[in-house]
């Protein structure tokens, strides 16, 4: 389980994120909406130990992230996909995936570089084991992206804005292989602007805006009219996304 | 013959002058790139104290010039400090610490240049500081650095031939001894800058095959 209590986080004198409360329970996806700049990534990157905590408290599975301890400890069972892919443009995509779980986990190369062919597979990149992220598309990068997190058998699966630099195609391949994950039953955090998405594959929505939880739903309670529909800023939020055709 | 002719034996002169130069120019050079890793570890892990040192210690080397450089420590310190310093060991120890400066701040900026969210990645992943260093900075950071440092090497071997004014039998040394006794300086200076010429271009060769090796795996721009 996440737990987040009373969490705030200001650079200088921004105040980004002001009083989160919020809870993540195994096997749970929970996605968070919200505009440019309401704080949804900075609230990732503190999950994962990116960004301090100015105030409040966050655990994962018990362990402290703003202890150096339990921050290694927490880091063990998160993993991150990033926005940017962020990945090591001098190694393959093989050494990509395994160099967490050899380095870090400490597994045997023989066995990583095994598990991480399956994944390769799973995601339809089998045949790209050896090559190098930059001769790859940007959907196939975030597809690597997505091995290199589930290499670490995380109990949570942080994913930060996945689908925002590709093209809606691009965004299709991914997003495929992310609905698949929530059928298995993995546990995520899903920081998107993929509303229509969200709706399929998430229980929980929340809604960030200038930093503030603005409503935390079922997903069902989210879209119906007397729920989240009726809170003003969000019903605008969504009529907004669906006129700029995002989806 | 007379005695301004040259001779087959000034061929050995300027072959030993050579190799004065040239071990001269490899020692510093191993000692430099050492020192500069070295400067550059305390800066990556921010020790305190020694960071400030390597800083003011590369910006004085940096900015004076090395022939003021060895004369403070061929001149100075054995005056100073009543050592005993042979002209060898003054520009060992001169061109060693000027490489080391310039080869610190080649490094630095190559490290600064790896992406930093990669290196966030890194970290999420749970990578110690020290592997993300060898496994994820060096190796980038390597092939950025490299053309910087061949062309740094390059130059700190023409540097070495300020050493022949404090008396080292190098390369420059000989050409001064040949031209006072032949009074053929057109024909002595063009052969030591010949020798100049053929031993950087292949220094600069050897780097180019070693750059493009390190840069093997990455087509820059590519992301």
């Amino acid at each position: 389980m996440i737990l987040i209590e009373n969490v705030e986080k200001t650079f200088g004198t921004a105040k980004v994120l002001r009083n989160i409360n919020l809870q993540v329970k195994p096997g749970e996806v929970l996605t968070i909406l919200g505009s440019s700049g309401s704080g949804k990534s900075t609230l990732i990157r503190c999950l994962n130990g990116l960004e301090k905590l100015t105030d409040g408290k966050i655990t994962v599975d018990g362990h402290d992230v703003s202890t150096r301890q339990g921050l290694a400890a927490a880091r063990k069972r998160s993993a991150t996909v990033f926005q940017l892919f962020n990945l090591y443009p001098h190694k393959t995509v093989l050494q990509n995936i395994t160099l967490a779980p050899v380095e870090v986990l400490k597994h045997d190369k023989r066995a990583a570089e095994a598990r991480a062919q399956e994944l390769l597979e799973l995601v339809g990149l089998g045949d790209f084991a050896a090559a190098w992220p930059q001769s790859l598309s940007g959907g196939q990068r975030q597809r690597v992206g997505i091995c290199r997190a589930l290499a670490m058998e995380p109990s949570y699966l942080l994913l930060d804005e996945v689908t925002s630099s590709l093209d809606p195609e691009m965004t299709g391949e991914v997003l495929d292989i992310l609905a698949e994950l929530a059928k298995a039953g993995t546990t995520m955090i899903f920081v998107t602007h993929e509303v229509e998405f969200a709706r399929q594959i998430s229980d929980r929505i929340v809604f960030l805006e200038q930093g503030e939880l603005l409503v935390d739903m079922d997903v069902e309670t989210f879209f119906a009219a007397d729920g989240g529909m009726a809170v003003p800023r969000i019903a605008q939020f969504l009529s907004r996304m669906k006129k700029d055709g995002v989806q | 013959m007379r005695y301004s002719d040259f001779t087959p034996y000034d061929l050995i002169l300027l072959l030993n002058g050579l190799g004065v130069s040239l071990g001269l120019f490899l020692a510093t050079t191993i000692i430099g790139v050492f020192l500069a890793v070295m400067f550059t570890l305390v800066s990556y892990y921010r020790i305190p104290v020694l960071t400030q040192v390597v800083v003011a210690l590369t910006e004085m080397l940096k900015n004076s010039p090395v022939l003021v450089q060895l004369f403070l420590v061929f001149f100075g310190a054995p005056a100073f400090f009543h050592v005993n310093m042979t002209p060898v060991a003054a520009a060992t120890l001169t061109i060693s610490l000027n490489t080391a400066a310039f080869a610190y701040v080649i490094m630095r900026s190559a490290i600064a240049s790896v992406d930093v969210e990669q290196i966030a990645a890194a970290e999420v992943f749970g990578h110690s500081r020290w592997q993300i260093l060898t496994l994820i900075i060096s190796p980038q950071a390597a092939a950025f650095a490299i053309g910087p440092l061949v062309g740094l090497m390059i130059n700190q071997l023409q540097v070495t031939s300020l050493i022949s004014v404090i008396g080292v039998m190098d390369l420059t040394k000989i050409g001064n001894i040949l031209n006072l006794r032949t009074l053929q300086p057109f024909i002595v200076w063009t052969a030591i800058g010949a020798l100049y010429y053929v031993t950087a271009k292949i220094l600069a060769s050897v780097g180019g095959r070693v750059e493009k090796n390190l840069r093997r795996s990455v087509v820059w721009g590519g992301i």
